[in-house]
């Protein structure tokens, strides 16, 4: 039965049913994304029930891992056809003519791309994480004085990225110290989780997880804040001298005289406060990591506090964006964004076919579209310094084709002589049939049994099928002709 | 552009000019011309600094014998800053339309830790700290030893400036902060002392209001600056707070232990110093027997800015023989202390009046009023003498002295309070002495009686007639100016009911009401779905906050907003409310979303303004009153009562109000921004509340919008969120209310604009 079990795993599961615990049949039924389902039957008797759960967690644990990777590749070819025409075209002369198998044409595309599969990858934008994460483990009772947490593997991804300490003490711990299970019970049960129960200080390995936030907090709020303008610390001028004022005076001793409850109220506030930066920073931390070169830049451009120096600037451009009226002013100045390089030499000595080619964003040719309007505003035709009519019919004959300057418009070229469509066609089928060659070519050397067999049945069919469909084309084309 | 306000030339540096700019600057003209002062109210983001700046620089230009010098005062240091890079760009117009060299003087000055360039000294962290450790370096006996001890650390910065500073003025030119630590750096100046010397021939100066209002301070820095000054307090709305801030003290049973200290020292310096050099202590003495004659001088002849805790008679008599000699002194002191002593150690409650207290002063310990005054003025004499290095070590008993000043020279406008502990903890024995003022204009009056024009102004100052009221002076004009608008960017909303129709309010009978928690974390979920990027709520109090915030937690509800947005809260550390704040600001930032709470009266309340998508949306759950049992609230209540004629109510919803405005009043920073302004409570839909509302706020606020459910408020906030949304160019808003120099010249628009102004 497990062999079974293993087999089915190649297959796209939808949901998976067992049989009601009373049962005389123990079974584990199967049902696939297309519709088929496959039930298994656990027939040897007193191990059956306990074979059939083993069978259902571990078919639990791994379903989600596969259906991700199943999806992330029919994501994979998707994006890959939909971004390439001519592959989509090939994949429809090929694949829905049925020249070729579906497989047989990914198995040589993907390991092709193995190299932009990674590379997209990485480029690939990271699913965020929900502020209310925690809020959907909400407990539910289950009616008999127990408590219920969903914890799905979302869940538990978002707990991970949140709190690294977490994922650190997971790693620790499981599997030799405890189950999984217990792990995330004793993750309910601790202090860490009801931030706002006051610990208890009984043995609780997440209590070592709160210190470490507590100093992560604590150092947030000594390192201060970059932008000036929000630094509270320093928007007073001159505080009142210690016994000057109005404002009661701070009790000395604060935390004493404090009831449990202000206690734990503050320590709701704390954790929010912490929570959200939490949130928000494995959100950042998810989008500079790819990008070394973008957290290099970052840390030099003035954000950092340890000098003076650093300081101004950001502090100055803050100051300027808050007295501006943008309104007020005729045409607000056009923002130009200063290019700022790292290395210039990389940038000047480029690779070189890339050189040919010239970019143009949309603002550039807004630019230079209102540059040019600019001038033709203020173009005025100088009428006596113009050609004379002679000198410019010729120039007109010689510019236009046939003439002087324009020879090499003179050999016209197929694609001149062919309509468009007969075009196209010819070059899809001229795809196609590279891409059988290079499936034909890519048997050689033939050293498995699977590749001779593709090479004397499977591809010569595909190639007949090909010659045929040639065949086919030409054979219209002629009539179309004649 | 050039602009002709009432035959004044004045220069505006931008292109276009919003319709109360014009107004507002005709007004100022009016104050500036009859030499009186001014009350002035104008919405945030209407740009109200320049408006000003490039008026009384204009003014001052075309006649520079009327006005010498424009004092400039705010509250931030953020807000100074921004006025000096307003005025920097105002200058560089100058230079561009007249193309000469411009010869102003500007400057901003701020505490030492904003401008010591001391590589020790500049990295400490705390005012407190920058300013004793720049004090023990620079204070002239230890200058005087460095000169027999070269090993005695000076600051070489000071002693640069010492040396040449003076006589070279600072080229003329726009001075912010950070220019004057690169100038500073530049030519080895300390750039803080500089700074002080250079304001008095500065053609502008920007600061703080304690310059000017801390009768401690403005004595140091601000005492000499001309009569022909004009004086500006922007962002005024707080100033008799910050007034009577500056003149009230608190006396603990800790500071009195620290200040049984000082004393100790004093005494131990005094013989030491007896033995040694006997010589300086009778010249002390002889000098003390002259009086305070100098400072007596300097003042009839209009020299100085007159001190409030230095009151005139005392300048003209010497100073009492009882406290003459330090040992005297000292024990005289010691006395005070007993005394003070023995007040803190009561069981209950007693509130007394100045003269009651000098009454049992005398006949407890036999300390007469006289020698009581000269306290403070004989305290500095003496730590001058006995050349203490820290005076920051001495803050206790220059506490305890200029108590001992007031108490003695105000028999009016000031009442003590002694309280056993705190009411919330009445088993913990925390017996404090509250001395508090109760009457703003004791240390305003100096400021209204010195300079010629006071302007007042901010952005929030409804009801503009109880200023003048409360900081006692007679201004020549107040007025309010509106906001010109083409689209409606702001949508005032009374929500007074939940859906289920209970009441929302966070009156104190029914604030910890579940129904009332709940609809209010409703109204804050509901408004967290619809409303994109950041929300700023305000509550009443901390406390106030801190129990809704855990009951939410309890109920799900944040659990549910976290859905929509990410919640950061104000905690009572600063540090890590500017954290929360900065995370807050980059969650708005990259589109996620957030909200922010916050505490009405709070710091965040006052100094952070929440532009754009920083707050779409401001919500006050609550009138924030201020907390109405206190005692000394209550005494005030009664002195304004007795003294002014405003009756408590009055007062506290005028003083509530202020406040709500403030916190709506963050989010819309200019004609282009916008913003969802939700008053929670259903008292704010009575005129009395809603007409105390600043009368750009009130005049958006329809009878359709006074008495919402969620549901309703739901609904209006989602169309105007639309409406807003839609692209808003300057074409659309050119000739409403925005002006080019040729609409402004035209007739029917100048009849216009002469409606903005609305005259108290």
């Amino acid at each position: 039965k497990y062999k079974a079990a293993q087999t089915v795993f190649n297959i796209d599961k939808k949901c998976q049913k067992i049989s009601p615990d009373g049962k005389a049949k123990i079974q584990l039924q199967l049902l696939l994304h297309t519709g088929e389902s496959t039930t298994f039957h656990f027939a040897n008797g007193s191990t059956a029930l306990k074979d059939r759960d083993a069978t259902k967690e571990l078919l639990q644990q791994l379903l989600p891992k596969f259906k991700k990777k199943a999806n992330k590749e029919l994501e994979e070819k998707n994006r890959m056809l939909q971004e390439d025409p001519v592959l989509f075209q090939l994949y429809k002369d090929l694949v829905v003519s049925q020249v070729i198998s579906a497989e047989e044409f990914w198995a040589n595309r993907l390991s092709l791309n193995t190299v932009e599969h990674s590379l997209s990858n990485n480029n690939k934008q990271e699913v965020g994480i929900s502020a209310a994460f925690l809020a959907d483990i909400r407990p539910q009772t289950d009616g008999c004085n127990g408590l219920r947490y969903n914890l799905t593997s979302d869940i538990i991804e978002s707990i991970f990225r949140t709190y690294p300490t977490v994922k650190q003490k997971y790693a620790e711990n499981i599997p030799h110290n405890m189950t999984e299970k217990e792990f995330w019970t004793r993750f309910f049960q601790s202090h860490y989780f009801h931030r706002d129960r006051i610990s208890t200080g009984q043995q609780d390995i997440f209590s070592e997880c709160a210190k470490q936030d507590e100093k992560g907090l604590k150092s947030m709020v000594t390192q201060g804040v970059k932008n000036p303008m929000v630094d509270l610390l320093s928007l007073e001028d001159k505080s009142l001298d210690e016994g000057y004022g109005t404002a009661t005076v701070p009790t000395t001793s604060n935390s004493s005289n404090k009831s449990l409850r202000e206690n734990s109220n503050s320590a709701i506030i704390k954790r929010f406060n912490h929570h959200s930066a939490m949130v928000l920073a494995a959100g950042l931390r998810k989008a500079e990591a790819p990008s070394d070169q973008a957290s290099e830049t970052s840390s030099t451009d003035g954000n950092s506090r340890d000098s003076d120096f650093f300081q101004p600037p950001l502090k100055k451009v803050k100051l300027q964006e808050s007295i501006e009226y943008d309104d007020l002013q005729g045409d607000s100045g056009r923002q130009t964004i200063a290019l700022n390089l790292k290395k210039s030499d990389r940038y000047s000595h480029g690779p070189i076919p890339l050189q040919s080619q010239h970019y143009t964003t949309s603002q550039d040719i807004i630019n230079s579209i209102s540059i040019i309007q600019h001038e033709m505003r203020n173009y005025k035709p100088r009428l006596t310094q113009v050609m004379s009519s002679n000198a410019a019919s010729s120039a007109i004959t010689a510019l236009s084709p046939g003439g002087l300057l324009m020879q090499g418009g003179g050999q016209q070229t197929i694609n001149q002589l062919v309509p468009t469509d007969v075009q196209s066609e010819l070059k899809h089928l001229y795809t196609a049939a590279g891409e059988l060659l290079r499936h034909f070519w890519s048997c050689f050397p033939v050293n498995t049994p699977f590749l001779e067999e593709k090479l004397t049945g499977h591809l010569e069919e595909m190639l007949q099928a090909a010659y045929s469909k040639f065949q086919v084309w030409q054979t219209r084309r002629m009539m179309r002709k004649t | 552009m050039k602009l002709n306000i009432d035959g004044l030339l004045v220069y505006f540096p931008y292109d276009y000019i919003y319709p109360e700019q014009y107004s507002y600057m005709l007004e100022l003209k009016r104050t500036l011309d009859a030499k009186g002062h001014g009350v002035l109210e104008m919405p945030s983001g209407t740009g109200k600094t320049i408006s000003l700046l490039s008026l009384i620089v204009a003014y001052q230009k075309a006649y520079p014998l009327e006005v010498t010098k424009l004092v400039y005062c705010s509250r931030t240091v953020p807000e100074i800053e921004k006025v000096v890079e307003e005025l920097r760009k105002l200058m560089d117009y100058y230079t561009k339309q007249t193309e000469a060299k411009n010869d102003f003087l500007a400057l901003a000055l701020s505490s030492r830790k904003n401008l010591c360039i001391h590589p020790e000294v500049s990295a400490l962290r705390f005012g407190k700290e920058v300013d004793g450790k720049c004090h023990s370096l620079t204070a002239s006996y230890i200058r005087a030893q460095h000169h027999s001890n070269p090993s005695q650390p000076v600051c070489q910065f000071y002693e640069e400036f010492d040396a040449v500073g003076r006589q070279v003025p600072i080229p003329p030119g726009i001075y912010n902060l950070d220019d004057l630590k690169d100038f500073g750096r530049r030519k080895g100046w300390c750039p803080y002392f500089l700074a002080r010397y250079a304001i008095l021939h500065a053609n502008i100066v920007v600061y703080s209001y304690h310059y000017l209002l801390d009768p401690k301070i403005a004595d140091l820095v601000s005492k000499e600056l001309a009569k022909k000054s004009v004086v500006v307090f922007d962002e005024a709305h707080n100033i008799d707070n910050v007034c009577i801030d500056s003149m009230s003290v608190n006396i603990t049973r800790r500071t009195l232990d620290r200040c049984q200290t000082n004393v100790e020292t004093l005494q131990n310096t005094i013989s030491r110093i007896k033995e040694t050099d006997a010589a300086k202590l009778r010249e002390e003495y002889s000098r003390l027997v002259e009086g305070l004659k100098e400072a007596n001088v300097a003042r009839e002849t209009d020299m100085y800015l007159s001190n409030p805790v230095l009151p005139d008679e005392i300048l003209q008599e010497a100073v009492p023989g009882s406290i003459r000699t330090a040992e005297h002194f000292v024990g005289f002191m010691k006395r005070f202390l007993e005394y003070l002593k023995a007040r803190l150690r009561i069981h209950h409650v007693v509130q007394e009046s100045a003269p009651q207290f000098l009454k049992d002063i005398y006949e407890k310990v036999c300390i007469d009023r006289k020698p009581l005054r000269f306290c403070a003025e004989r305290l500095r004499s003496l730590l001058r003498t006995l050349e203490i290095a820290d005076i920051a070590d001495f803050s206790a008993i220059t506490l305890i002295s200029h108590f001992a000043t007031l108490v003695s020279t105000y028999s009016k406008g000031f009442t003590i309070i002694i309280e056993p502990f705190e009411d919330r903890t009445p088993t913990i024995a925390n017996p404090v002495l509250h001395f508090s003022c109760m009457d703003p204009s004791i240390a305003i009056k100096p400021v209204f009686g010195r300079f010629q024009s006071v302007i007042i102004t901010s952005g929030t100052l409804s009801p503009l007639d109880i200023y003048p009221r409360i900081l006692d002076f007679r201004p020549v004009t107040v007025a309010s100016f509106t906001m010109t608008l083409a689209r409606t960017c702001l949508c005032p909303l009374i929500v007074g009911r939940g859906n289920d129709q209970v009441a929302m309010t966070s009156k104190f009978e029914t604030r910890e009401d579940f129904a009332v928690i709940r609809n209010y974390g409703n109204l804050l979920l509901e408004m967290s779905a619809i409303v994109p990027d950041g929300i700023v709520a305000f509550f009443t109090s901390y406390i106030y906050m801190e129990n809704i915030v855990a009951s939410w937690y309890e109920q799900g509800i944040l659990e549910n907003i976290q859905r929509n947005k990410l919640i950061f809260i104000e905690t009572q550390d600063a540090a890590e409310t500017s954290m929360a704040l900065e995370k807050y600001q980059e969650a708005c930032e990259n589109g996620r979303g957030a909200i922010l709470l916050s505490v009405a009266r709070g710091k965040v309340s006052e100094g952070i303004d929440f532009v754009h998508h920083y707050g779409r949306a401001v919500i006050m759950f609550g009138v924030p009153y201020v907390y109405t049992q206190s005692r000394i609230l209550k005494a005030r209540l009664e002195y304004l009562r007795d003294q002014f004629q405003i009756r408590e109510n009055d007062f506290l919803t005028f003083d509530a109000m202020r406040h709500a405005a403030q916190c709506v009043g963050r989010a819309i920073r200019g004609k282009t921004d916008y913003g969802l302004m939700i008053f929670a409570d259903k008292r704010y839909a009575r005129a009395d509340k809603r007409g105390k509302l600043p009368r750009w706020i009130q005049e958006h606020l329809t009878d359709g919008s006074l008495n919402l459910t969620i549901d309703e408020t739901v609904q209006l906030g989602k169309h105007f969120l639309r409406q807003m949304a839609q692209p808003f160019r300057q074409e659309d808003q050119l000739g409403l209310s925005l002006l080019t120099l040729e609409q402004l010249q035209s007739e029917d628009m100048l009849q216009k604009i002469a409606q903005i102004a609305q005259q108290a």
